[in-house]
């Protein structure tokens, strides 16, 4: 018995404007990849895997790019992974008054514009008049204070730490809705049996918090590997090419005129994405559908 | 009738109120510098123009107010923060996103590469302000004898980016104008030692600190005559010039040395005159019209209490002459075509360009037949010191420079934090030339 509700050719008309606004765009951009194209000419010829050789030059600065975004995904999952966690648990299990409070002020950075985040902590990290060296400097510790967006050794992971305060209400708050669809049971009888509170964590908040764990990892992964908002407002990639990532230097790229190193690397990272797509929607998926 | 009936006709007819104050409240007659104007014809229509911060100045949003009054066009500047402005218009202009007007850094190279005049702007070249344009500066904006801009701009006073300095500062400390490089370092020197940054860089931009190097070819093709006319041809590179390895070494050389102080790479253009101001910088590389932006900012100084000299690497001593600056462009694209035209016919009036000279600080003249300059005391004496150069500046005189200014800034600051040397930077600037030309097909560069 044919239980679906509607008929196959229901789906035509998204499949259309899928087709035309994503897949087309997408396998015209895996073929202008192999081309020479840009705004100098009118011309346009097969260049081969030039633009991937490119892309893949020692000398070049996108591999410094890739370089970064690398380093940036991994640092803002680690962070925002292990901070949300530790505010959620304290929201949930710890702080009881004005929890809700305290969440709503930790998720707020998440509903500000990036470009007003970016105009805000571009005035906070001014090395001379900014809050936090001003800030130091009034406590005493004034040799903490850096160039937080103009050094090269520092910029990135001044870029890091702000989305990172960005992101991380976003996750706790996903990461709240898990720990309390945890059953108490199991805390109740961890109780009775004299479990600590770091064998509690252990033994029944993490595993059963894993999947919600995997979730946010993944969104992480994502966000990372397309960060592009946050760089651009604060540093524009700079100082140098310190804080290039693969999305600035592809911004960079067109806006140059350089269609096909471009698309080039936007069609590497087009695959990478569709594969990390495709583990999403595996790890997403309900087990039963299976 | 039921409820939702009555509360959608009840909507309509406030909204029929509201609509019918409003309009005539957008019709009512305006006056415009004290007499009573024609009545505006074109009230609805608005025209987008995109611009780089800094590029329009107030002067020119009154007069914009003053055309609205007259004519009813609306003008909308948007103003992109000049790092990303490049960035942002040449995505917008090749993906065939249109404004009305937009300003772009006149030049050959620029118009032809960065711009595609041909392909993206209106020809200007039969408007009535196009004969009136100083034709040096009309050359900047014309591609195969087409004018596509109009460059309102003070080619001198605005573009002859020299070192100002505070008179006060070097006297209190007994330092003459310097003549040389070497002299110039010394008094660099003296002024850190009494705790005073010697030269105010606003590196964040990540325009300015590019000054220092084209702002400097004059004096390279002195050094090596047709030292253009090579770099042209693809018959020499900058790298392999000993002239541009000096000038590049010399500039790493005051950054390195903390001459730029510890926060240049966050100082922003826009602070210069405050900073200058506050006494804690004793010069920076601007244009000759620094003292009068100082004074009208500032108004315990008078801008003679600033003076200027050329830019001293390669112990130059030539005035810089550099006759490409923005310039208005109307966008092929644009549905508001006539309207825009009217707008820079507008502008360009000669009652209109002395209009902005006399109430523009940044302007001191503009490249209009019968302006009428305001040359202070300070001014004059540079320009009766130095000699004007012979040549334009790299990026008027040379392809394929001006179109990299963005990804040269981006290197010298590489330069800078130590992520590349001197040499480094002009084998990027040759290699960035060499795809240009390959790219616009230029027969030097088989």
């Amino acid at each position: 018995m044919n239980n679906k509700a509607y008929p196959t050719w229901f789906a035509g008309g998204a499949l259309l404007l899928y087709g035309v606004f994503v897949l087309v765009p997408a396998v015209l951009g895996l073929g202008f990849s192999f081309t020479d194209w840009s705004a100098y000419s009118t011309d346009i010829h097969w260049v081969g895997l030039d633009n991937f050789a490119a892309i893949f030059d020692p000398n070049s600065n996108y591999l410094s790019a890739i370089q970064n975004t690398v380093l940036f995904t991994v640092a803002t999952i680690a962070l925002k992974t292990v901070i949300a966690l530790g505010l959620a648990i304290l929201l949930t299990s710890g702080v009881k008054k004005l929890s809700y409070l305290f969440r709503a002020l930790i998720f707020l950075p998440a509903v500000l514009p990036i470009l007003i985040v970016g105009v805000i902590f571009q005035s906070v990290l001014n090395p001379d008049t900014g809050l936090l060296n001003s800030t130091l400097r009034l406590i005493g510790l004034g040799g903490l204070a850096q160039q937080w967006l103009t050094d090269v050794s520092i910029a990135l992971w001044s870029v890091i730490g702000v989305d990172t305060w960005r992101g991380v209400g976003y996750i706790m708050v996903i990461l709240i809705a898990g720990l309390q669809s945890i059953p108490r049971d199991y805390y109740e009888a961890a109780s009775i049996d004299g479990a600590s509170g770091r064998q509690t964590f252990w033994h029944i908040t993490l595993p059963l918090l894993m999947p919600v764990l995997l979730v946010t990892t993944v969104l992480n992964l994502l966000y990372g590997l397309r960060v592009f908002d946050m760089v651009f407002v604060l540093t524009n990639g700079g100082p140098g090419f310190a804080t290039q990532t693969v999305y600035t230097t592809i911004f960079q790229d067109f806006s140059l005129g350089r269609y096909g190193t471009a698309t080039a690397l936007s069609s590497l990272f087009f695959v990478v994405m569709l594969v990390l797509s495709f583990f999403v929607i595996r790890v997403m998926r309900p087990r039963h559908e299976g | 009738m039921n409820k939702s009936i009555r509360g959608a006709l009840g909507f309509i007819a406030i909204s029929a109120l509201v609509v019918g104050c409003s309009s005539t409240a957008t019709s009512a007659p305006t006056t415009s510098g004290g007499s009573t104007s024609a009545a505006p014809t074109k009230e609805n229509v608005t025209i987008e123009v995109m611009a780089s911060q800094d590029w329009i100045k107030p002067s020119e949003q009154t007069l914009a107010t003053k055309f609205e009054a007259q004519t009813g066009i609306h003008i909308d500047f948007q103003i992109t923060p000049s790092a990303q402005y490049f960035n942002v218009l040449t995505t917008k202009l090749q993906s065939g996103q249109g404004v009305d007007l937009f300003l772009g850094q006149a030049g050959v190279s620029d118009m032809k590469l960065t711009y595609n005049a041909p392909a993206n702007a209106v020809d200007l070249s039969n408007e009535s302000w196009a004969k009136s344009i100083d034709p040096l500066v009309a050359a900047q904006s014309t591609v195969d004898g087409k004018l596509y801009g109009a460059e309102v701009w003070d080619v001198i006073g605005a573009n002859y980016w020299a070192i100002t300095y505070n008179k006060a500062i070097f006297a209190k400390y007994n330092l003459t104008v310097p003549t040389t490089f070497a002299e110039f370092e010394t008094v660099c020197a003296t002024l850190l030692q009494n705790g005073i940054t010697p030269i105010y860089e606003p590196i964040s931009d990540g325009w300015h600190q590019v000054l220092w190097f084209p702002s400097i070819g004059a004096q390279m093709n002195a050094l090596e005559p047709g030292l253009y006319d090579k770099l042209n041809a693809n018959q020499a590179t900058f790298a392999d010039d000993a002239s541009a390895n000096t000038a590049m070494t010399q500039l790493n050389d005051l950054y390195q040395k903390g001459y730029f102080g510890k926060s240049a790479l966050s100082a922003k253009e826009a602070d210069t005159s405050k900073q200058m101001a506050s006494g804690q910088y004793a010069m920076t590389m601007s244009e000759i019209s620094r003292g009068t932006q100082i004074a009208a900012a500032f108004p315990t100084f008078k801008a003679t209490d600033f003076g200027y000299f050329p830019e001293p690497l390669l112990d130059n001593q030539l005035q810089p002459v550099h006759p490409a600056g923005p310039t208005w462009m109307i966008s092929n694209k644009s549905s508001h075509v006539a309207e825009a035209k009217e707008w820079l016919d507008f502008m360009t009036s000669p009652a209109n360009i002395q209009w902005l000279i006399d109430n523009t600080p940044d302007f001191e003249t503009l490249p209009f037949t019968g302006a009428k300059a305001k040359w202070d005391a300070s001014q004059q004496a540079y320009f009766d010191t130095y000699k004007a150069a012979t040549v334009p500046v790299l990026q008027d005189g040379v392809n394929y420079v001006n179109p990299q200014w963005g990804l040269m800034g981006t290197d010298m600051v590489a330069m800078f934090t130590g992520k590349a040397t001197p040499l480094k930077v002009l084998q990027l600037i040759d290699a960035e030339r060499t795809l240009e030309a390959k790219a616009a097909k230029d027969t030097n560069w088989p």
